[in-house]
């Protein structure tokens, strides 16, 4: 039995695996991806975490996995798929059978990108549709590419795309984008960037390869030819594990302050599927800590 | 050891035994976890050979094996695709289709 499961290994649990090290806490980081750091290693460059200006998101994710290993942090590979609470402590169930019982649990499997949830896009997700502009983007060297979505994510990946592609749309549902100003005045003085405003995809249609993608713009059908997609739709939180456990805004983010306490005794969340205004390396780095500081006291409370 | 492969001599490294091509790019981040799992399955595999291919640099590959996210994993035997991954994969799926294709 351990004293604390964390489920996570991106800054948030990472933090709390140091931070329960040093409680000499008896905790277990619970990590779905080979070597995983979360979200963080997808940032091609940090530069506002505190001592480390100019780190890849990569580089930066290795030195906190290095840091929780080195003061000694036990880890697994596994996918959580069910969380048993029993009396004084939760039973963890993994995909590949393995069983962890903790008395406390320190809930940071972070976000996931958003899908659109239309026809065709799991046919051709990682076959013409990719979340990862600087992945995949060579495969449409002067081809054309479109990127949905309207916020940073969604104008940087077709600024980069812009370089290698044709030609780039850029798909989104509103009249106007969200992403900051420098951004958006980048794109307007792209040459071979088009934006399609209003316009919501409906369809992804193609034989082998991807082909089109539908939208519907003023009540209209159109058919965009294109030969990649690039989603950048935002994000949604790795939460459901705890529905009916927890309680969570109407977004499916967990409702907790910064000390991570849940509306569940035992159960603490920390990172980017916590509610919070702002989601960084630096905020769940602190929650990491924090969640650790709660359930040491929680803990120490069950025990006297 | 893996070989690092180009339009010009890829057929010619597949065309015998177990070969595993693993279609990657520098900037991806599921391509730089894999790289070590694969030199290690290819490490403990005598009958394992690696191919590497960077698309970045071949895309003639990329489009003849209709490859169009990284990483992606082509498995073939004596030169014949006999199946493919794409995206991050585990090792243990890994030596199961490896297993198989003994």
């Amino acid at each position: 039995m351990y004293d604390i499961a964390i489920i996570g290994s991106g800054p948030a649990g990472l933090s709390a695996a140091v931070y329960a090290k040093r409680a000499e806490l008896n905790a277990i980081v619970i990590e779905k991806e080979y070597m995983g750091t979360g979200q963080i290693a997808e940032s091609s460059r940090v530069d506002n975490y505190l001592g480390l200006y100019g780190e890849s998101g990569f580089d930066l994710g290795e030195k906190f996995r290095r840091h929780a290993e080195n003061v000694g942090t036990e880890f697994t590979e596994a996918e959580i798929v069910e969380i048993l609470p029993q009396k004084e402590s939760f039973l963890l169930k993994a995909a590949d059978g393995q069983e962890i019982s903790a008395r406390a649990i320190i809930y940071a499997a972070g976000t996931t990108h958003r899908q659109l949830g239309i026809k065709g896009e799991s046919e051709f997700l990682s076959n013409g549709i990719s979340f990862c502009a600087v992945c995949d983007g060579a495969f449409y060297s002067e081809k054309k590419a479109a990127v949905i979505g309207g916020g940073d994510t969604a104008l940087s990946d077709a600024l980069y795309l812009s370089a290698i592609a044709e030609k780039v749309y850029i798909l989104h549902r509103r009249e106007s984008f969200r992403a900051s100003a420098a951004l958006q005045k980048a794109v307007k003085d792209t040459a071979n960037i088009e934006c399609i405003p209003n316009a919501v995809p409906t369809e992804f249609i193609g034989g082998k390869k991807l082909e089109a993608v539908k939208y519907l713009r003023d009540g209209k059908e159109s058919c965009l030819p294109v030969d990649g997609v690039f989603l950048a739709v935002g994000r949604i939180p790795n939460s459901g594990l705890l529905k009916d456990i927890v309680c969570m805004d109407k977004n499916g983010y967990i409702l907790a302050d910064e000390n991570g306490i849940t509306s569940a005794e035992g159960i603490f969340a920390a990172g980017d599927v916590r509610t919070k205004t702002l989601r960084q390396v630096i905020t769940a780095a602190a929650d990491g800590a924090n969640c650790v500081e709660s359930a040491r006291i929680f803990l120490s409370e069950k025990r006297s | 050891m893996s070989v690092r492969a180009n339009a010009d001599n890829f057929e010619e490294e597949i065309k015998k035994g177990v070969v595993i091509a693993d279609f990657y790019s520098d900037s991806c981040v599921p391509c730089k976890r894999m790289s070590p799992l694969l030199a290690e399955i290819e490490e403990e595999n005598d009958d394992v050979k690696l191919v590497k291919v960077n698309v970045n640099f071949e895309s003639s590959l990329s489009e003849k094996y209709e490859v169009q996210a990284v990483p992606t994993l082509i498995f073939f035997k004596d030169g014949a695709e006999t199946d493919r991954i794409r995206g991050a994969a585990k090792k243990a799926e890994i030596l199961e289709i490896i297993n198989k294709l003994r």
